[in-house]
This record gives C-alpha cells, sequence and structure tokens, in this order.
C-alpha cells in the first residue's frame, strides 16, 4: 500500500528532497502557497493599474488649466491700482499696460553678443551695467522698464535666450501737474508715495500687492471731491497771478463750506507726477498743507467771532484806537489808523489791530486759546493727504502772545487749518474736517462739531459781507455774486524780524455772502508792488482781485446763479435777524 | 460565454470613443476660452490706453487752447445769466400776407386774443 501512495508525489532524487527541504521547508503543501502568491500579484497589479488610471484622469482634468495661470502671472506681475477721478468723473489718474524686458542671467549663453544686440535696439540703455546684470549669477534681473511695443517686437526678433517680456502697468495722469499736490504719484513699482495715492496703498492695496493679488479687476475707482475744470480754471488764474506779481509762489484753495470737501487746491508753482523726480525740489511743495504761515489779518476774523460768540461783545461794543496799543516795549498800530473808537464793524472793516488786540485781552488769555484750540488751530490737522505740517504754537503764551494773534502774527498755522477754522464760522457754526474725497451732507453731518452759535454764525456773513462792500476787501466786489471777505496781509520773519518790505497777503472769501456755498482762500508770498498798484504790496491790491477773477470765473461752474436784487449788507443782518426770530 | 465577450468588447470600444470624443470637445472648448481670456485682455488694455488717450485729449487746458484758436467766444459775463421765469412771452407769430404786402402783414396779426401759443385767426 505504501508503495502504491508512494506514485503521487512524483519520484524525486535524493538530491532533490534535499533541495526542496532547504528551500521550503519539510512539510509544506506547495498548492496552498502558490494561491496566497497569486493574491498578491492581482493585488499588486492592481494597485499599479490604479495608480496609472487615477494620474491619466488627473493630466485629462487639469491640462487645459495652463492658460489660466499664466495670465494670473502676468496680472499678478503688475500692481495695478484703482483709477482716480474727479468728481464729475474725469480720468485724473489711470493705468495702462506697457512691456518691460527682464532677463535670467543662467540661462543666457553668451552675454557679450546679448548686450550688443540689446544695446542695438534699446541705444538708452547702459552697457557696462547691461553687462553686470547679465553675468551675475541671479535668476532674474530687469534690464528695462516700461518699453515700447515696437522695442519689444525688435528684441523679440532678435531671439536672444535667456531674455523675456512682462506686461507691467504704468501709472499715467493725463492732466499733467493740474491736480499734481492732490493725487501726489507713484514710482516705478507702481506704489504710491505722495498724496492720495499714498493714501490708496494704505487702505489695503499695499497688502494685496505683497500678496500678489492686486489684479486690475475687482478694483473700484477711488472718487475725489475736486471738480478738474474748478481747479484748472483757479491754477490758470494763480500763475497768471504769480507771473504778474512776481510773487515767489501763489496758493489757493475752494471749499464747500458744508460738507468740508475741497473743490479745488493749488499750489503754484506745481509738479508733473509724471516725472516724479520734480516733486523732490522744495520749492514745489504743497504750501497750504506742508507749510505754516502768520496768516495775519485773516485770523481777525476768529477774533471777531470769539468775541461775539463770547456773548460780552456785541455789533456795537466799541474799542478804543486812539493810540497804539503799548505792551512792554511792544507799540501795536494800525495799517489804516482812524486815531478814534471804532465799533466792532468797523474795527473788521479797517482791520485795526488795536481793536482786535483789545477785543482778544478783554476776555482774556485761557479763553483765547481754548477758542482756538476748538477751532482745530492748534493741533495738527490730519487730512487724507499724507503730507501735513504741525502748527507754531508760543511754547509760553502770554497776554502778549494772545495781542498779537488776534491780528495773525505769533502763531503759524498751515493755510488749510485755516480755512477749516473760518469755514465753521459762516456755515452756521459747525467744524468740519476737510476731506479730499467725495463726501455727502449726511456724512458731513455726523462728522460736524458745533464750535460757534448759529446767531454768531450770521454775524460774521454780515461783517465779511461789509468789509467788501466798504472795507479793505472793496475790489472783490463781484457784481452778481454778493461776495464776503476778509483780506490779510503778513509781514515775513526775515533774519528773526518783520520785514516792512518781504509779505504774505492773503484773501478769504466767501460765496454767496447770504447763504454760503463755498469758500476762496488765495495766497500769493512775497507779491511786489507794480505801478498799477501804486506800488503798495498790501492784499487788497493784489490777493483781492486774483479772487475776484477766480469768483467770477468759477462760480457758474460751481452752479452759482448770479443775482442782483440783493440787499445791501445792513439790511442783510436785519432780514435774517426777523427770519430767526 | 463568448457572444458575452464580444459584447463587452463592443461596448468597451464604444465608451472608449465616446470618452475621447468628449475630451477632444473639451480640449477644444478650452482652448477656445484661453484664447477668448487673451483677447478679452488685450481688449481691456486697449480700453486703458483709449480712456487714458480721451483723458489727455480732453484735458481743460487743451480744450481751452482749441476755443481759443478756434471759436469767437468769450468767457460769460454775470450779467449774461438769466433765470428762465425772467424771459419775455413768445412774439405772436407773423401770418403770411393776403396780398403780398409785408408791411400789412405784419400788422394784420395784432388781433388782441393772438398769444405765443393761440395762433392769430386767419381772415377768409
Amino acid at each position: 500500500m505504501t508503495a502504491m501512495h508512494a506514485p503521487k508525489k512524483p519520484a524525486e532524487s535524493r538530491w532533490q528532497r534535499v533541495l526542496r527541504s532547504l528551500l521550503y521547508g519539510l512539510d509544506v503543501d506547495r498548492n496552498v502557497k502558490a494561491k496566497a502568491r497569486l493574491g498578491l500579484a492581482i493585488l499588486a497589479f492592481a494597485g499599479i493599474f490604479s495608480v496609472i488610471a487615477i494620474r491619466l484622469v488627473m493630466f485629462a482634468a487639469t491640462s487645459e488649466g495652463h492658460g489660466g495661470r499664466r495670465s494670473i502671472a502676468q496680472d499678478a506681475v503688475a500692481t495695478a491700482r484703482p483709477d482716480i477721478l474727479d468728481r464729475n468723473g474725469e480720468i485724473l489718474a489711470t493705468d495702462i499696460k506697457t512691456p518691460s524686458l527682464f532677463a535670467e542671467p543662467r540661462k543666457i549663453i553668451d552675454v557679450d553678443e546679448a548686450v550688443e544686440l540689446l544695446t542695438a535696439v534699446l541705444p538708452d540703455l547702459d552697457a557696462t551695467e547691461v553687462r553686470d546684470r547679465l553675468s551675475s549669477k541671479r535668476g532674474f534681473v530687469w534690464l528695462k522698464r516700461e518699453i515700447t511695443p515696437g522695442q519689444q517686437q525688435e528684441i523679440h526678433r532678435l531671439g536672444i535666450p535667456g531674455v523675456g517680456f512682462l506686461t507691467e502697468n504704468k501709472r499715467v495722469y493725463p492732466n499733467g501737474s493740474v491736480v499734481s499736490h492732490e493725487i501726489g504719484h507713484v514710482n516705478i513699482d507702481n506704489q504710491g508715495i505722495a498724496g492720495i495715492e499714498k493714501w490708496v496703498d494704505g487702505q489695503g492695496l499695499a497688502a494685496l500687492h505683497m500678496a500678489g493679488l492686486a489684479t486690475d479687476q475687482l478694483q473700484r475707482p477711488v472718487k475725489l471731491a475736486v471738480d478738474l475744470r474748478v481747479q484748472y480754471a483757479l491754477r490758470d488764474e494763480l500763475i497768471a497771478a504769480r507771473d504778474k506779481f512776481k510773487a515767489k509762489a501763489s496758493a489757493g484753495v475752494i471749499a464747500d463750506v458744508n460738507t468740508g470737501e475741497i473743490v479745488a487746491m493749488v499750489s503754484e508753482p506745481d509738479f508733473d507726477p509724471n516725472n516724479p523726480s520734480e516733486a523732490n525740489d522744495p520749492n514745489r511743495l504743497n504750501r497750504l498743507t506742508t507749510g505754516v504761515y502768520e496768516m495775519g489779518s485773516t485770523f481777525k476774523a476768529l477774533t471777531l467771532a470769539m468775541a461775539l460768540d463770547s456773548g460780552r461783545v456785541s455789533l456795537s461794543s466799541s474799542f478804543d484806537a486812539r493810540m497804539p496799543l503799548r505792551y512792554g516795549k511792544f507799540e501795536i498800530h494800525d495799517f489804516h489808523a482812524q486815531k478814534r473808537v471804532l465799533s466792532v464793524p468797523e474795527i473788521f472793516t479797517y482791520s485795526s489791530n488795536i481793536g482786535t488786540a483789545r477785543m482778544a485781552l478783554s476776555l482774556g488769555v485761557e479763553y483765547h486759546k481754548a477758542f482756538l484750540k476748538k477751532l482745530g488751530q492748534l493741533d495738527r490737522l490730519r487730512t487724507e493727504l499724507p503730507e501735513s505740517a504741525e502748527p507754531l504754537v508760543p511754547k509760553h503764551w502770554g497776554e502778549l502772545n494772545t495781542v498779537t494773534i488776534a491780528f495773525g502774527h505769533g502763531l503759524s498755522v498751515a493755510p488749510l487749518q485755516a480755512v477749516m477754522g473760518i469755514a465753521a464760522l459762516v456755515n452756521g457754526g459747525k467744524m468740519i474736517p476737510p476731506t479730499f474725497l467725495k463726501r455727502d451732507q449726511a456724512e458731513a453731518d455726523r462728522l460736524a462739531v458745533r464750535v460757534i452759535k448759529p446767531e454768531t454764525a450770521e454775524k460774521m456773513r454780515y461783517l465779511m459781507r461789509l468789509n467788501v462792500e466798504k472795507g479793505t476787501a472793496t475790489r472783490a466786489n463781484v457784481p452778481g455774486y454778493y461776495v464776503g471777505g476778509k483780506t490779510g496781509t503778513s509781514e515775513k520773519v526775515v533774519g528773526g524780524r518783520y520785514s516792512k518790505t518781504k509779505v504774505l497777503t492773503s484773501f478769504t472769501a466767501i460765496l454767496p455772502a447770504d447763504k454760503p456755498r463755498y469758500l476762496l482762500l488765495i495766497m500769493l508770498d512775497e507779491p511786489e508792488g507794480l505801478p498799477e498798484t501804486h506800488g503798495f504790496s498790501t492784499s487788497g491790491w493784489n490777493a483781492v482781485p486774483v479772487g475776484a477773477q477766480v469768483i467770477e470765473r468759477v462760480a457758474p461752474l460751481l452752479d452759482i446763479a448770479p443775482r442782483f436784487d440783493l440787499p445791501k449788507a445792513d439790511q442783510m443782518l436785519l432780514v435774517s435777524a426777523k427770519d430767526t426770530r | 460565454m463568448r457572444l458575452l465577450n464580444i459584447l463587452v468588447i463592443g461596448a468597451l470600444i464604444l465608451a472608449a470613443s465616446f470618452v475621447y470624443k468628449i475630451k477632444f470637445d473639451s480640449t477644444l472648448q478650452a482652448e477656445r476660452v484661453a484664447k477668448l481670456r487673451g483677447e478679452l485682455r488685450r481688449e481691456r488694455s486697449a480700453i486703458a490706453v483709449l480712456r487714458a488717450e480721451w483723458a489727455k485729449l480732453d484735458t481743460p487746458g487743451r480744450i481751452r487752447g482749441l476755443a481759443d484758436r478756434h471759436l469767437a467766444l468769450q468767457p460769460a459775463k454775470p450779467t449774461q445769466f438769466e433765470s428762465l421765469d425772467r424771459l419775455p412771452e413768445r412774439p405772436p407769430a407773423v401770418a403770411p400776407a393776403p396780398n403780398g404786402d409785408p408791411i400789412g402783414a405784419m400788422l394784420a396779426p395784432a388781433a388782441p386774443d393772438t398769444t405765443g401759443s393761440v395762433p392769430p385767426a386767419r381772415t377768409r
């Protein structure tokens, strides 16, 4: 029997048996093992094939994504900026796409040949600098930013390996220097470095640039309060005035007194934002926000408003201006000396230093200081523009300081600050921080702070109008527009002393005086006397006529209709007094 | 069994060709999308250039120069503005002369009820 069973296993030689037992062990059934192996092999192959299948599906699904990805990279390199528009939607700043030339030095084979070919197409390229850049070990270098499409075409045809183009955004300012100080300018990387451009970066655009997400879409244009036509007219008149009176500089602001919007702001000389290197010239800085000046008689408006608002002085009060006011070793004189007792309106129209000084003294130093603080004349004025200047406030404010500050000497403020203060005196007593962005009445009312009583504002309008009818600003009486205003002539400090010949003249006008909508400030730095001004260089002879011309020109643009049936200033006060009762 | 195999092979070929067709179409569509995107980008930058150019041509300074050169217009003076409610009534229409007499025609429509909106009554 055992012999019969034996043939199940094929006859093996002794050697074979020994080998088998060495390889597989002594008593192992190979059929069972084979099944397990087969299973393992199937599993392995199934795994490999499924990996291949998944890869195939992935290729099929993502291959068309290539084109899209490239375009995003192109947009991201171009740091797009939002357009800047004026209040009517005219473009003040916009982006256009320009190609820029770059190289990857590691991929360049023959540096000398590349330099030769490139400088042939772009003659203004510095050959040694290009050679240095191409010989460096860096992965990426700019060769020239903002080339023309024609040059791009030519360089493309040269077929230099390792040289390529990227589309970048270039900032253009179609209006050139007309709105330069407000919008500021950008650097070569399209980052704002001055004016509203810098403010835009501060609003989160800079972070977007860093993340490479600042693309053309999703960017809302920035709408400014400035009116391009008014701005142009103002600038045109100021350039003419600067030439005519041979002034060092001229500047002007038109502000909406009810919303605080700056409708126009010019400081001559200015610069062309398309050529930013001009902006570094200190002579071209914006005198209205970054310069501080003693505003002269313009400040008398603040002193009078303070006195009238205190309730201790009324329009019928009078002050002694018979003798110069002696204070220690100083003596305060009047320019248009009357040598008699003056009533409050007379003090304003004759621009009496003595009268205003006595008025301020009667209220006390602390009251004066607190009032100017309330009107924001003692703190730095912050607007959207990054450029601003701190006012120069005397460290020890004594009675002498109050005397001089009452008529505008001894305290230097930024002219825009004075505009804000005077606007508050005439718009009904609400101080509204000035803005360069468009703002509606509701928002302005939310920001407004009441600083003086509405009745006082009424009296200030009357005084301003009276001053144009029979005071120092008669040349501003443009028929039909009912202008009110206050002149200011301050002597400039030259070598530590007040100069008699170098003056800063200004004119502050409200338009129309019975219900002001706009405030205009004209400022001339060191105007000279002319034969037709009889050699005078005071405000009434230069800043006021310039203001009149500006008003005549911009009033139709500002939608102010001329009226010829208006009462005299004295009647105006009576009418408004009846209205308020 | 053999029939089933043939059927399965046939279905496989059908499915494969169908998938290929879909894939081919989608590639075409994707290319079209990429092309349109590029076109859009080009058009957008062209629009930006044109807008900048228009803004440059539209600057008040340039318009003023052109107006000075080509127009005889002067800046409006305050006295030249007038409100609508102060406009005078429209003058009565002049009726055609019945017999070719112009002066008679001017005198004729002076009927009392003739206004700007009521035409003069025609005689005859």
